[in-house]
Protein backbone atom coordinates (compact mmCIF):
# COMPACT_ATOMS: atom_id res chain seq x y z
CA UNK A 1 0.00 0.00 0.00
CA UNK A 2 1.18 3.48 -0.84
CA UNK A 3 0.16 6.85 0.58
CA UNK A 4 -2.11 7.37 -2.41
CA UNK A 5 -4.19 4.30 -1.51
CA UNK A 6 -4.90 5.84 1.88
CA UNK A 7 -5.53 9.37 0.58
CA UNK A 8 -8.03 8.00 -1.93
CA UNK A 9 -9.89 6.30 0.89
CA UNK A 10 -10.04 9.38 3.14
CA UNK A 11 -10.86 12.01 0.49
CA UNK A 12 -14.61 11.25 0.17
CA UNK A 13 -15.02 11.90 3.90
CA UNK A 14 -12.94 15.06 4.01
CA UNK A 15 -15.86 17.40 3.29
CA UNK A 16 -14.86 21.04 3.37
CA UNK A 17 -11.89 20.43 5.68
CA UNK A 18 -8.84 22.60 5.14
CA UNK A 19 -5.89 20.43 4.19
CA UNK A 20 -2.27 21.37 4.67
CA UNK A 21 0.05 19.21 2.56
CA UNK A 22 3.74 18.83 1.91
CA UNK A 23 6.11 17.00 -0.41
CA UNK A 24 4.90 14.43 -2.91
CA UNK A 25 1.73 13.92 -0.91
CA UNK A 26 0.45 17.33 -2.05
CA UNK A 27 0.08 16.29 -5.67
CA UNK A 28 -1.68 13.09 -4.66
CA UNK A 29 -4.08 14.92 -2.34
CA UNK A 30 -4.98 17.45 -5.05
CA UNK A 31 -5.68 14.54 -7.38
CA UNK A 32 -8.12 12.90 -4.96
CA UNK A 33 -9.57 16.07 -3.37
CA UNK A 34 -9.11 19.06 -5.68
CA UNK A 35 -10.03 22.18 -3.71
CA UNK A 36 -8.95 25.72 -2.94
CA UNK A 37 -9.06 24.54 0.66
CA UNK A 38 -5.75 22.74 0.03
CA UNK A 39 -2.48 24.44 0.88
CA UNK A 40 0.95 23.23 -0.09
CA UNK A 41 3.74 24.16 2.27
CA UNK A 42 7.48 24.32 1.69
CA UNK A 43 9.28 24.20 5.01
CA UNK A 44 10.18 20.64 5.98
CA UNK A 45 8.42 19.96 9.27
CA UNK A 46 6.01 22.86 9.43
CA UNK A 47 2.97 21.18 7.90
CA UNK A 48 1.64 20.25 11.35
CA UNK A 49 2.39 23.68 12.85
CA UNK A 50 0.73 25.56 9.98
CA UNK A 51 -2.30 23.27 10.23
CA UNK A 52 -2.37 23.84 14.00
CA UNK A 53 -2.32 27.61 13.50
CA UNK A 54 -5.32 27.32 11.19
CA UNK A 55 -7.11 25.00 13.60
CA UNK A 56 -6.54 27.30 16.58
CA UNK A 57 -7.70 30.34 14.60
CA UNK A 58 -10.81 28.58 13.23
CA UNK A 59 -11.97 26.24 16.01
CA UNK A 60 -15.25 25.38 14.27
CA UNK A 61 -13.54 24.24 11.05
CA UNK A 62 -11.96 20.84 10.41
CA UNK A 63 -8.27 21.00 9.53
CA UNK A 64 -6.12 18.14 8.23
CA UNK A 65 -2.34 18.00 8.47
CA UNK A 66 -1.00 15.56 5.85
CA UNK A 67 2.40 14.87 7.35
CA UNK A 68 5.32 12.68 6.34
CA UNK A 69 7.87 10.96 8.55
CA UNK A 70 10.74 13.23 7.53
CA UNK A 71 8.71 16.32 8.33
CA UNK A 72 7.23 14.78 11.49
CA UNK A 73 10.67 13.94 12.88
CA UNK A 74 12.07 17.36 12.04
CA UNK A 75 9.32 19.12 13.99
CA UNK A 76 9.04 16.91 17.08
CA UNK A 77 9.15 20.00 19.27
CA UNK A 78 5.94 21.14 17.58
CA UNK A 79 4.03 18.18 19.04
CA UNK A 80 3.92 19.33 22.69
CA UNK A 81 2.87 22.80 21.52
CA UNK A 82 -0.02 21.34 19.52
CA UNK A 83 -0.97 18.98 22.35
CA UNK A 84 -1.02 21.90 24.82
CA UNK A 85 -3.41 23.81 22.57
CA UNK A 86 -5.33 20.58 21.96
CA UNK A 87 -7.35 21.74 18.92
CA UNK A 88 -10.20 19.23 18.65
CA UNK A 89 -10.75 20.18 15.02
CA UNK A 90 -7.27 19.05 13.92
CA UNK A 91 -6.71 15.59 12.47
CA UNK A 92 -3.01 14.88 12.09
CA UNK A 93 -2.37 12.21 9.47
CA UNK A 94 1.10 10.75 9.24
CA UNK A 95 2.16 8.76 6.18
CA UNK A 96 5.32 7.00 7.27
CA UNK A 97 7.27 5.53 4.33
CA UNK A 98 10.57 5.55 6.26
CA UNK A 99 12.36 7.62 3.61
CA UNK A 100 12.91 11.23 2.61
CA UNK A 101 10.95 10.60 -0.56
CA UNK A 102 10.95 14.09 -2.02
CA UNK A 103 14.70 14.38 -1.37
CA UNK A 104 15.80 11.24 -3.19
CA UNK A 105 14.73 8.37 -0.94
CA UNK A 106 17.36 8.04 1.75
CA UNK A 107 16.20 6.53 5.03
CA UNK A 108 14.69 8.53 7.87
CA UNK A 109 15.01 7.38 11.49
CA UNK A 110 11.35 6.37 11.56
CA UNK A 111 12.00 2.62 11.08
CA UNK A 112 13.52 2.75 14.53
CA UNK A 113 11.05 5.19 16.07
CA UNK A 114 7.39 4.89 17.03
CA UNK A 115 5.54 8.04 15.97
CA UNK A 116 2.41 7.14 17.93
CA UNK A 117 4.41 6.76 21.14
CA UNK A 118 6.11 10.09 20.43
CA UNK A 119 2.77 11.82 19.93
CA UNK A 120 1.31 10.29 23.10
CA UNK A 121 4.41 11.26 25.02
CA UNK A 122 4.01 14.80 23.74
CA UNK A 123 0.50 14.92 25.14
CA UNK A 124 -1.78 13.83 22.28
CA UNK A 125 -4.64 12.01 23.99
CA UNK A 126 -5.50 10.15 20.81
CA UNK A 127 -2.76 8.67 18.64
CA UNK A 128 -2.87 5.32 16.87
CA UNK A 129 -1.51 3.22 14.04
CA UNK A 130 -4.01 2.25 11.33
CA UNK A 131 -3.10 -0.99 9.52
CA UNK A 132 -5.19 -0.71 6.36
CA UNK A 133 -6.96 1.96 4.30
CA UNK A 134 -10.29 0.73 5.67
CA UNK A 135 -9.10 1.03 9.26
CA UNK A 136 -7.65 4.44 8.49
CA UNK A 137 -10.96 5.60 7.08
CA UNK A 138 -12.84 4.32 10.13
CA UNK A 139 -10.44 6.09 12.50
CA UNK A 140 -10.63 9.24 10.39
CA UNK A 141 -14.42 9.43 10.52
CA UNK A 142 -14.30 8.61 14.25
CA UNK A 143 -11.83 11.44 14.94
CA UNK A 144 -13.98 13.76 12.81
CA UNK A 145 -17.14 12.93 14.79
CA UNK A 146 -15.46 12.99 18.20
CA UNK A 147 -13.84 16.36 17.51
CA UNK A 148 -10.70 15.48 19.43
CA UNK A 149 -7.11 16.07 18.42
CA UNK A 150 -5.96 12.80 16.88
CA UNK A 151 -2.83 11.48 15.21
CA UNK A 152 -3.56 8.71 12.73
CA UNK A 153 -0.32 7.15 11.56
CA UNK A 154 0.09 4.59 8.79
CA UNK A 155 3.10 2.73 7.43
CA UNK A 156 3.22 2.97 3.64
CA UNK A 157 5.48 1.88 0.82
CA UNK A 158 7.34 4.72 -0.90
CA UNK A 159 6.22 5.76 -4.36
CA UNK A 160 3.20 7.19 -6.09
CA UNK A 161 1.08 6.45 -9.18
CA UNK A 162 2.66 7.47 -12.48
CA UNK A 163 -0.50 8.95 -13.99
CA UNK A 164 -1.21 11.70 -11.45
CA UNK A 165 -2.30 15.01 -12.92
CA UNK A 166 0.44 17.65 -12.63
CA UNK A 167 -0.05 20.32 -9.99
CA UNK A 168 -0.05 23.50 -12.06
CA UNK A 169 -0.28 25.88 -9.17
CA UNK A 170 1.98 28.77 -8.35
CA UNK A 171 2.48 28.80 -4.59
CA UNK A 172 1.48 32.45 -4.18
CA UNK A 173 -1.61 31.74 -6.25
CA UNK A 174 -2.27 28.77 -3.94
CA UNK A 175 -2.02 31.04 -0.91
CA UNK A 176 -4.40 33.67 -2.32
CA UNK A 177 -6.91 31.11 -3.55
CA UNK A 178 -6.79 29.44 -0.14
CA UNK A 179 -7.42 32.77 1.61
CA UNK A 180 -10.22 33.76 -0.77
CA UNK A 181 -11.77 30.33 -0.28
CA UNK A 182 -11.68 30.89 3.47
CA UNK A 183 -13.25 34.33 3.05
CA UNK A 184 -16.05 32.84 0.97
CA UNK A 185 -16.71 29.85 3.20
CA UNK A 186 -16.22 31.63 6.54
CA UNK A 187 -18.15 34.72 5.35
CA UNK A 188 -15.57 37.19 6.55
CA UNK A 189 -12.97 39.53 5.11
CA UNK A 190 -9.41 38.35 5.66
CA UNK A 191 -7.35 40.25 3.08
CA UNK A 192 -8.24 43.82 3.89
CA UNK A 193 -6.85 46.27 1.36
CA UNK A 194 -5.20 48.97 3.43
CA UNK A 195 -3.85 52.13 1.84
CA UNK A 196 -5.20 51.49 -1.66
CA UNK A 197 -8.80 51.23 -0.49
CA UNK A 198 -8.72 54.90 0.49
CA UNK A 199 -7.65 56.10 -2.96
CA UNK B 1 15.41 44.01 38.61
CA UNK B 2 12.73 46.58 39.33
CA UNK B 3 9.48 44.69 38.92
CA UNK B 4 7.36 47.81 38.75
CA UNK B 5 9.35 49.18 35.82
CA UNK B 6 9.26 45.84 34.02
CA UNK B 7 5.51 45.54 34.61
CA UNK B 8 4.86 49.06 33.36
CA UNK B 9 6.88 48.31 30.22
CA UNK B 10 5.09 45.01 29.72
CA UNK B 11 1.70 46.72 30.02
CA UNK B 12 2.79 49.35 27.49
CA UNK B 13 4.02 46.70 25.03
CA UNK B 14 0.82 44.64 25.28
CA UNK B 15 -1.25 47.79 24.87
CA UNK B 16 0.88 48.75 21.86
CA UNK B 17 0.42 45.32 20.29
CA UNK B 18 -3.36 45.59 20.66
CA UNK B 19 -3.43 49.12 19.24
CA UNK B 20 -1.49 47.72 16.28
CA UNK B 21 -4.28 45.18 15.78
CA UNK B 22 -2.37 42.12 16.97
CA UNK B 23 -4.63 39.41 18.38
CA UNK B 24 -2.51 36.23 18.16
CA UNK B 25 0.87 35.93 19.90
CA UNK B 26 3.33 33.02 19.99
CA UNK B 27 6.09 33.26 22.58
CA UNK B 28 9.26 31.66 23.84
CA UNK B 29 10.74 33.47 26.83
CA UNK B 30 13.92 35.26 27.58
CA UNK B 31 14.22 36.20 31.25
CA UNK B 32 14.22 39.87 30.24
CA UNK B 33 10.77 39.49 28.65
CA UNK B 34 9.19 37.59 31.50
CA UNK B 35 6.71 40.34 32.39
CA UNK B 36 5.78 40.86 28.74
CA UNK B 37 4.94 37.19 28.34
CA UNK B 38 3.00 37.17 31.61
CA UNK B 39 1.02 40.18 30.40
CA UNK B 40 0.30 38.46 27.06
CA UNK B 41 -0.87 35.35 28.89
CA UNK B 42 -3.19 37.37 31.14
CA UNK B 43 -4.77 39.42 28.36
CA UNK B 44 -8.14 38.02 27.31
CA UNK B 45 -8.03 39.74 23.90
CA UNK B 46 -4.80 38.01 22.85
CA UNK B 47 -4.61 34.36 21.90
CA UNK B 48 -1.36 33.16 23.43
CA UNK B 49 0.52 30.14 22.09
CA UNK B 50 3.59 29.21 24.15
CA UNK B 51 6.22 27.46 22.00
CA UNK B 52 8.85 24.77 22.41
CA UNK B 53 11.02 26.08 19.56
CA UNK B 54 10.63 29.35 17.71
CA UNK B 55 10.55 27.88 14.20
CA UNK B 56 7.28 26.05 14.85
CA UNK B 57 5.87 29.40 16.02
CA UNK B 58 6.50 30.86 12.59
CA UNK B 59 4.40 27.99 11.18
CA UNK B 60 1.61 28.41 13.72
CA UNK B 61 1.48 32.16 13.09
CA UNK B 62 1.44 31.55 9.31
CA UNK B 63 -1.60 29.28 9.66
CA UNK B 64 -3.34 31.79 11.92
CA UNK B 65 -2.61 34.63 9.48
CA UNK B 66 -4.18 32.72 6.59
CA UNK B 67 -7.30 32.41 8.75
CA UNK B 68 -7.43 36.15 9.41
CA UNK B 69 -5.43 36.66 12.62
CA UNK B 70 -2.90 39.45 13.11
CA UNK B 71 0.11 37.65 14.45
CA UNK B 72 3.22 38.40 16.44
CA UNK B 73 6.02 36.23 17.78
CA UNK B 74 7.97 37.18 20.89
CA UNK B 75 11.39 35.55 21.22
CA UNK B 76 15.05 36.12 21.89
CA UNK B 77 17.50 36.74 19.04
CA UNK B 78 18.75 33.14 19.46
CA UNK B 79 15.17 32.14 18.63
CA UNK B 80 15.20 34.38 15.60
CA UNK B 81 18.26 32.49 14.36
CA UNK B 82 16.42 29.21 15.08
CA UNK B 83 13.58 30.44 12.86
CA UNK B 84 15.51 31.54 9.81
CA UNK B 85 14.51 28.61 7.58
CA UNK B 86 10.80 28.96 8.35
CA UNK B 87 11.00 32.72 7.93
CA UNK B 88 12.58 32.16 4.51
CA UNK B 89 10.69 29.17 3.09
CA UNK B 90 7.30 29.93 4.66
CA UNK B 91 7.03 33.65 5.53
CA UNK B 92 9.03 35.09 2.65
CA UNK B 93 8.26 32.44 0.07
CA UNK B 94 4.49 32.51 0.63
CA UNK B 95 4.47 36.25 1.44
CA UNK B 96 3.08 35.97 4.94
CA UNK B 97 3.55 38.88 7.35
CA UNK B 98 4.56 38.42 10.98
CA UNK B 99 5.54 40.99 13.57
CA UNK B 100 8.64 39.77 15.41
CA UNK B 101 9.41 41.18 18.83
CA UNK B 102 12.96 40.06 19.44
CA UNK B 103 14.88 40.54 22.67
CA UNK B 104 18.23 42.00 21.68
CA UNK B 105 20.60 39.85 23.75
CA UNK B 106 24.17 41.07 23.39
CA UNK B 107 23.05 44.62 22.67
CA UNK B 108 25.28 47.42 23.95
CA UNK B 109 25.58 47.00 27.71
CA UNK B 110 24.06 43.51 27.76
CA UNK B 111 26.41 40.87 29.09
CA UNK B 112 26.77 37.25 28.09
CA UNK B 113 25.63 37.01 24.49
CA UNK B 114 27.93 39.36 22.63
CA UNK B 115 28.32 36.96 19.69
CA UNK B 116 24.56 36.72 19.30
CA UNK B 117 24.31 40.49 19.55
CA UNK B 118 26.93 40.93 16.87
CA UNK B 119 25.18 38.79 14.26
CA UNK B 120 21.57 39.84 14.91
CA UNK B 121 21.25 42.95 12.79
CA UNK B 122 23.46 41.66 9.95
CA UNK B 123 21.28 38.52 9.69
CA UNK B 124 18.06 40.56 9.75
CA UNK B 125 19.51 42.70 7.00
CA UNK B 126 20.71 39.72 4.96
CA UNK B 127 17.21 38.27 5.08
CA UNK B 128 15.73 41.54 3.89
CA UNK B 129 13.71 42.19 7.04
CA UNK B 130 13.06 45.79 8.02
CA UNK B 131 14.00 46.17 11.67
CA UNK B 132 13.76 48.81 14.35
CA UNK B 133 15.51 48.99 17.71
CA UNK B 134 13.12 50.05 20.46
CA UNK B 135 14.79 51.77 23.42
CA UNK B 136 12.22 54.16 24.91
CA UNK B 137 8.83 53.42 26.38
CA UNK B 138 7.29 56.48 24.73
CA UNK B 139 8.16 55.05 21.28
CA UNK B 140 6.36 51.72 21.80
CA UNK B 141 2.96 52.57 20.29
CA UNK B 142 4.28 54.28 17.20
CA UNK B 143 6.94 51.66 16.49
CA UNK B 144 4.69 48.64 16.96
CA UNK B 145 1.87 50.20 14.94
CA UNK B 146 4.28 51.25 12.21
CA UNK B 147 5.99 47.89 12.08
CA UNK B 148 2.67 46.06 11.88
CA UNK B 149 1.48 48.28 9.00
CA UNK B 150 4.79 47.65 7.25
CA UNK B 151 4.49 43.88 7.74
CA UNK B 152 0.89 43.83 6.52
CA UNK B 153 1.48 46.00 3.46
CA UNK B 154 4.76 44.36 2.42
CA UNK B 155 3.49 40.88 3.42
CA UNK B 156 6.84 40.18 5.03
CA UNK B 157 8.20 39.68 8.52
CA UNK B 158 9.21 42.90 10.28
CA UNK B 159 11.38 42.92 13.41
CA UNK B 160 11.29 45.17 16.44
CA UNK B 161 14.30 44.62 18.67
CA UNK B 162 13.49 45.06 22.34
CA UNK B 163 16.28 46.36 24.56
CA UNK B 164 16.71 46.31 28.32
CA UNK B 165 15.84 49.99 28.56
CA UNK B 166 12.45 49.68 26.85
CA UNK B 167 11.68 46.54 28.85
CA UNK B 168 12.46 48.35 32.13
CA UNK B 169 14.93 45.67 33.20
CA UNK B 170 18.56 45.80 34.32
Amino acid sequence: MQRYDYLKMIAPDAGDALAVCTGWGAREWWAVRPSDGNLKTRTLGLVSSIAAGLAIALPHRKVLALDGDGAFLMNLCGLPTIAMQNPGNLIHLLFDNEVYEASGGTATASRNTDAVTLAKGAGYKHALWARSPEECRAEFTHAWKQSELTLIAVKVEPGQPKDLPPLYLDEIENKYRFMRYLEATEHKGILKPGFDSKL
Amino acid sequence: MDDQEAKASAAAIVSGLKKAGINFVATLPDEKMLEVIRAVEKDAELKHVPLCREEEGVGICAGAYLAGKKTAIIMQNAGFLNSCNALTTTSLQLQIPILMLIYYAGDIGDRGFTTLGAVTEPVLQAMGFRHYVLRKREDIDETLRGAQILADDSKKPVAVLLTKSVLGVK
